[in-house]
C-alpha cells in the first residue's frame, strides 16, 4: 500500500506546484480545463472501460451539470455547493435513464441510442430557451473562487479524490462484478450478477461524476451555451479514455492531460491542431489500442 | 430420496422447432446425475431452462420448493444454483483468481462504504485460492485467463462456477474437447463435488464419464424424454441403442 | 383545389424530396454495415465533405475558372462531390477498415475509429472552413414549376430524379450483376464467399468506394437544404442512423422506406414545431424503436446462441 501512498503524495505535490510552475493566467486556465477533463476521462471509462458499455452520450451529462447548476444559482439564487450538489444529482438520475437502454442493447445499438441521447440533450437545451437562453447563452457567471489558481486547486482536488474513490472501488469486488460484466454479460449472470442493477450503477456513477465535471465549467468560461456539450464533445473525452489506455485508472488521467496540453503546444499550427484528437484517436485505435499505458509497460518489459 | 429439482411438462420452441417437448425430470438430491442424447435432442436447451436464461413456454419448474418459473437466472443463483457452459465463457482479459473472485459476487456482503472508503478486495481471497487448487490451476492463479489451454479453461470455469457455493451445479458437456488425462481428471473432480454434498447435473456426449459417473441418467431424444434410469439400465435399454444408431453403446 | 389537400400533397412533396435525400446518406451506412458488420462513423462527414467539395466547385472553380453557366456549375459540382467521396471511402478502407480487418479484431476498435476519422474531418473543416454557417444556393433552387397550388422547385426535381437513378441503379447492381452478388455474398458469409474465388477484400472496398461516393453527392444535394457548418455530420449521422435502424441494419428495401418515412415526418413537423424540435422528434423515435424493435421493422430476429 505505501506506493500508493507515495503516489498520491506526488499528485498532490504535483498539483500544488503546477500553477506556479504555468504562472501565466492562460496556462492557469489550461490547468483548470486539464483538471475538468481529468473528471471527464475518469467517468467515462468506468462505463466505458471498466463496464465495457458503449456510451457515446456522456457529454449531456457534462451539459446537465453545468446547466442545472447555473440555472440554481442565476434564476433562483442557490449557493453554488449546494446548486452543484443538485446538479450532480440530476446528471446521476439522467445516467440511471440511459443505463435502461444499455439493459436491454448492446454494441452498435447501444453506442447509437447514447448518440441519440445526447443529441436530444443538446437540443433540449437548445430548444428550451426559457429555461437554458438557449443559442443566446448565460452570461456573466462567476467561479466559486475568484483565483483561477483557486479554481484549479478545487478541481484538481476533487479530481483527485474522485481517483481515489475510484480506485478503491475498482479494486472491490465491485469492480470484479463490473469488468464481469464487460468480459461475458451471460456467465456473469450464471454468477448471479444482476447485469441491471450494476450496469445502472455504473452510468449514474459515470453520469454523476460528469455532471460535477460540469458545474465547474461556466464558472470557468463566464457564459454558458449548448454547443459545448455535443457530440464532438462526446468524442473527444473517448479519445482522452482511449488514447491514455481505456480499462486502467491512471490511463484516462493521462489521456486527459495529454489531449489538453498537446493543442496547446501545437498553437503554431493555427487550427488544424484541433485535428490532433481524431488522428491520436485513429493512431492509438490501429496500432497500440491499450493507449498509452500499453505503450509504458511494454517500454518497461523492453528495458528489464 | 428427496429430489430438489423437479419439472413437470416443460415445453419450448423457437420460432416453430420445438427443442423441448413435454419433459418431466426429478433430478434426486446429492447424485450425480447425466443428461444424453444425440445432438439436437434438446439437452443443452434443457439446461438453458432449468438454470434460466430461457424461459419455458408451459410448465412447472421448482427447486427446494420454490418455484423457478419467470425467475431470472441471476436470482437462481442464489438459490444455489449454478452452472457451466457449453461454449467456454470465461473473462478472458482478467487472471484466474479475478476470475474465481467474480464467482463469490453472491456472498460480498461488506457495505458499500467499506468498498468506497477502504477498497478492500473483499474476504474471499484465500478461498479462492483454494479452489483454483482444486482444479490444479493453483500456481497459475495470477495468469491471464484467455492464455490458458483449452482444457485448462474448462476447470477455470468450474473453479468460477464453484465459488458461488453451489448445492445444485449442472455442467453443459464439460469433457467436450477434453483428452483423456483431462477428462480423468474431470472425473475425480466431479466425485469430490459430489462428496461434498452437491447435486451435479452434467449434459454430456462422453460415454465413459456418463457410464463411470453418473448414478442417473436421462436420455432424452427430438426434444422428448425417451427413457430414465441407471447407467446399466440404458445401456441394455433397446430404445435408446437405436436413438444412438449403435454408435457409443455396442455392447 | 382545397386548401387541406393542397398543403398536404404539397408537404408530401416536400417530405419525399427530403427523404429521397436521408435514403442516400442511410443507403451507404447499411451497405457498409451489411458487408462488414461495422459502422462507419464518419459517414455523415462524408456527406459534409461532399456538400463542402460541391459548394467550392460549383462557386469557384466552375463559374469562375471554367466559365460554365451556373446550372451546368452546379451540375459538375455533383461529379466532383461523387469523387471526393469516392476517394474518402477508399482511404479510410486502406487506413482503418483493411487493416484492422487484416488484424482481426472485435467490432469495437474499428468503430473507435471511424469516430477518430469523423472527430479528424470535423475539425480540419473547422479549420479550414470556420464555423459559420454556409450559404449554399443551388442555382435550381430558384426555378420553380407550379402545378395548381402546388410549387416543385427544380432542384427538388434534380434531387429526386438523382436519388430514384442513384437507388435503382444499385439496386439493378447488387441484383442483378455478377459483382453486386458477390458483395451479397460476401455480406452472408465471408469466409465462403473467399472460398468460391471472390476476393472479398476487393469487394469490400468497392462497397464502401460506392457507399462513400453516394455519401458525397448526397452532400451535393444536401447543401442547399441544410445549415452547413463543418459539423452538420455530427447531427445527420444520429439520423441516417435512426433510419438504418428503423429499416433494418443491412436491410437495403426497409431503409428506403424508413428514409421516406423520416422525410416525410419532417416536412410535416416543420410547420408547427419548428427545426431544433424536428430533430427532437426523429430521435425520440429512434430510441423508442431501439426500445421497442431494435432489428427494425422489417428484419428477422436472431436469437442468441448460448
Amino acid at each position: 500500500m505505501t506506493s500508493r501512498r507515495v503516489a498520491i503524495g506526488v499528485a498532490i505535490l504535483a498539483i500544488a506546484a503546477a500553477p506556479w510552475l504555468l504562472g501565466t493566467p492562460y496556462w492557469r486556465g489550461i490547468l483548470v480545463l486539464g483538471a475538468m477533463n481529468v473528471l471527464l476521462a475518469l467517468s467515462l471509462n468506468l462505463v466505458i472501460g471498466y463496464t465495457g458499455q458503449l456510451n457515446l452520450g456522456q457529454s449531456a451529462f457534462f451539459g446537465i451539470g453545468a446547466y442545472v447548476s447555473t440555472i440554481l444559482i442565476k434564476t433562483y439564487g442557490w449557493n453554488f455547493w449546494l446548486a452543484g450538489l443538485a446538479a450532480v444529482l440530476a446528471a446521476g438520475l439522467l445516467g440511471l435513464a440511459l443505463a435502461a437502454f444499455a439493459v436491454r442493447l448492446r454494441g452498435h445499438y447501444l453506442a447509437i441510442a447514447s448518440l441519440g441521447f445526447a443529441v436530444i440533450t443538446y437540443q433540449v437545451l437548445l430548444n428550451w430557451e426559457d429555461v437554458t437562453e438557449g443559442v443566446r447563452g448565460i452570461y456573466g457567471i462567476l467561479p466559486p473562487v475568484p483565483s483561477t489558481a483557486g479554481l484549479f486547486y478545487v478541481v484538481a482536488g476533487i479530481a483527485l479524490a474522485v481517483y481515489l474513490l475510484l480506485d478503491n472501488l475498482i479494486r472491490s469486488p465491485i469492480g470484479d462484478t463490473l469488468r464481469a460484466i464487460r468480459e461475458d454479460e451471460v456467465s456473469a449472470a450464471s454468477l448471479g450478477i444482476n447485469r441491471a442493477v450494476w450496469k445502472a450503477f455504473a452510468f449514474g456513477l459515470g453520469a454523476a461524476i460528469a455532471g460535477l465535471a460540469g458545474v465547474f465549467y461556466p464558472g470557468f468560461v463566464g457564459t454558458l451555451v449548448p454547443d459545448a456539450f455535443g457530440i464532438i464533445e462526446s468524442f473527444t473525452m473517448m479519445a482522452m479514455v482511449i488514447v491514455g489506455g481505456m480499462g486502467t485508472m491512471i490511463g484516462p488521467v493521462i489521456g486527459a492531460i495529454v489531449l489538453t496540453f498537446l493543442p496547446e503546444l501545437l498553437r503554431g499550427f493555427g487550427e488544424l491542431r484541433l485535428m490532433i484528437y481524431g488522428l491520436a484517436l485513429m493512431l492509438v485505435v490501429l496500432f497500440m489500442p491499450g493507449g498509452m499505458v500499453q505503450a509504458w509497460n511494454a517500454l518497461r518489459r523492453r528495458m528489464s | 430420496m428427496t429430489a430438489s429439482l423437479r419439472a413437470q411438462g416443460l415445453n419450448k420452441s423457437f420460432g416453430g422447432v420445438r427443442a423441448v417437448q413435454n419433459v418431466s425430470i426429478a433430478v434426486p438430491d446429492n447424485s450425480i446425475f447425466a443428461l444424453i442424447g444425440p445432438n439436437g435432442a434438446g439437452k443443452s436447451t434443457l439446461l438453458n431452462l432449468l438454470s434460466g436464461i430461457y424461459q419455458p413456454d408451459s410448465g412447472s419448474l421448482e427447486f427446494a420448493g420454490r418455484d423457478l418459473i419467470g425467475l431470472p437466472a441471476h436470482q437462481r443463483v442464489r438459490l444455489g444454483i449454478a452452472r457451466t457452459f457449453q461454449k467456454i465463457r470465461l473473462f478472458k482479459q482478467l487472471t484466474l483468481l479475478e476470475n474465481v473472485r467474480a464467482g463469490f459476487h453472491i456472498h460480498q456482503d461488506a457495505p458499500f462504504w467499506e468498498y468506497l472508503f477502504r477498497g478492500s478486495a473483499g474476504r474471499f481471497h484465500d478461498e479462492a485460492h483454494e479452489l483454483l487448487e482444486f482444479v490444479g490451476l493453483g500456481a497459475r492463479a495470477a495468469e491471464r485467463a484467455g492464455a490458458l489451454p483449452y482444457g485448462r479453461q474448462r476447470m477455470l470455469e468450474i473453479a468460477r462456477a464453484l465459488a458461488t457455493r453451489p448445492r445444485l451445479f449442472m455442467l453443459d458437456e464439460p469433457a467436450a474437447g477434453l483428452n483423456a488425462a483431462e477428462v480423468d481428471f474431470l472425473l475425480k473432480r466431479l466425485e469430490q463435488i459430489w462428496q461434498r454434498g452437491v447435486t451435479v447435473v452434467v449434459v454430456e456426449h462422453n460415454m465413459d464419464l456418463v457410464m463411470n459417473v453418473a448414478q442417473r441418467v436421462f436420455v432424452m431424444d427430438h426434444g422428448e424424454p425417451l427413457f430414465e434410469g441407471t447407467p446399466r439400465e440404458v445401456q441394455a435399454n433397446a430404445g435408446v441403442v437405436e436413438a444412438y444408431l449403435g454408435g457409443e453403446f455396442a455392447a | 383545389m382545397p386548401d387541406l389537400l393542397a398543403l398536404v400533397v404539397q408537404q408530401s412533396i416536400n417530405g419525399i424530396y427530403l427523404g429521397c435525400l436521408y435514403v442516400m446518406v442511410a443507403l451507404g451506412l447499411t451497405l457498409i454495415y451489411g458487408v462488414l458488420n461495422q459502422i462507419n462513423f464518419a459517414h455523415a462527414d462524408f456527406v459534409t465533405v461532399g456538400a463542402f467539395t460541391a459548394f467550392f466547385t460549383a462557386t469557384r472553380f466552375a463559374t469562375k475558372v471554367l466559365g460554365l453557366p451556373d446550372t451546368g456549375g452546379y451540375l459538375l459540382s455533383l461529379v466532383a462531390a461523387l469523387g471526393a467521396g469516392a476517394l474518402l471511402g477508399l482511404a479510410v478502407n486502406a487506413a482503418v477498415f483493411a487493416p484492422l480487418r487484416r488484424r482481426g479484431t472485435d467490432e469495437l476498435r474499428p468503430l473507435i475509429a471511424t469516430i477518430g476519422v469523423s472527430v479528424l474531418i470535423e475539425n480540419g473543416q473547422l479549420a479550414l472552413f470556420g464555423p459559420i454557417p454556409y450559404q449554399f444556393d443551388s442555382p435550381l433552387a430558384r426555378e420553380t414549376l407550379r402545378v395548381g397550388r402546388i410549387f416543385v422547385s427544380a432542384q427538388s426535381l434534380l434531387v429526386m430524379a438523382v436519388s430514384v437513378a442513384a437507388i435503382a441503379a444499385l439496386y439493378a447492381f447488387m441484383r442483378f450483376t455478377f459483382i453486386g452478388k458477390a458483395l451479397r455474398a460476401v455480406a452472408q458469409d465471408r469466409e465462403t464467399a473467399g472460398l468460391m474465388g471472390i476476393n472479398p477484400n476487393l469487394v469490400i472496398a468497392l462497397t464502401i468506394v460506392i457507399a462513400s461516393a453516394l455519401a458525397g453527392m448526397a452532400g451535393a444535394l444536401l447543401g442547399p437544404v441544410v445549415v452547413l457548418t463543418p459539423f452538420t455530420g455530427a447531427t445527420l449521422i444520429v439520423k441516417a442512423f435512426a433510419i438504418v435502424i428503423i429499416g433494418g441494419f443491412g436491410n437495403m428495401e426497409g431503409t428506403i422506406m424508413a428514409g421516406l418515412l423520416v422525410g416525410v415526418i419532417e416536412a410535416f413537423t416543420v410547420q408547427y414545431l419548428g427545426s431544433g424540435l424536428i430533430d427532437l422528434v426523429v430521435f425520440a423515435m429512434l430510441l423508442t424503436m431501439l426500445v421497442v424493435r431494435p432489428t427494425g421493422l422489417i428484419a428477422e430476429r436472431k436469437e442468441e446462441n448460448v
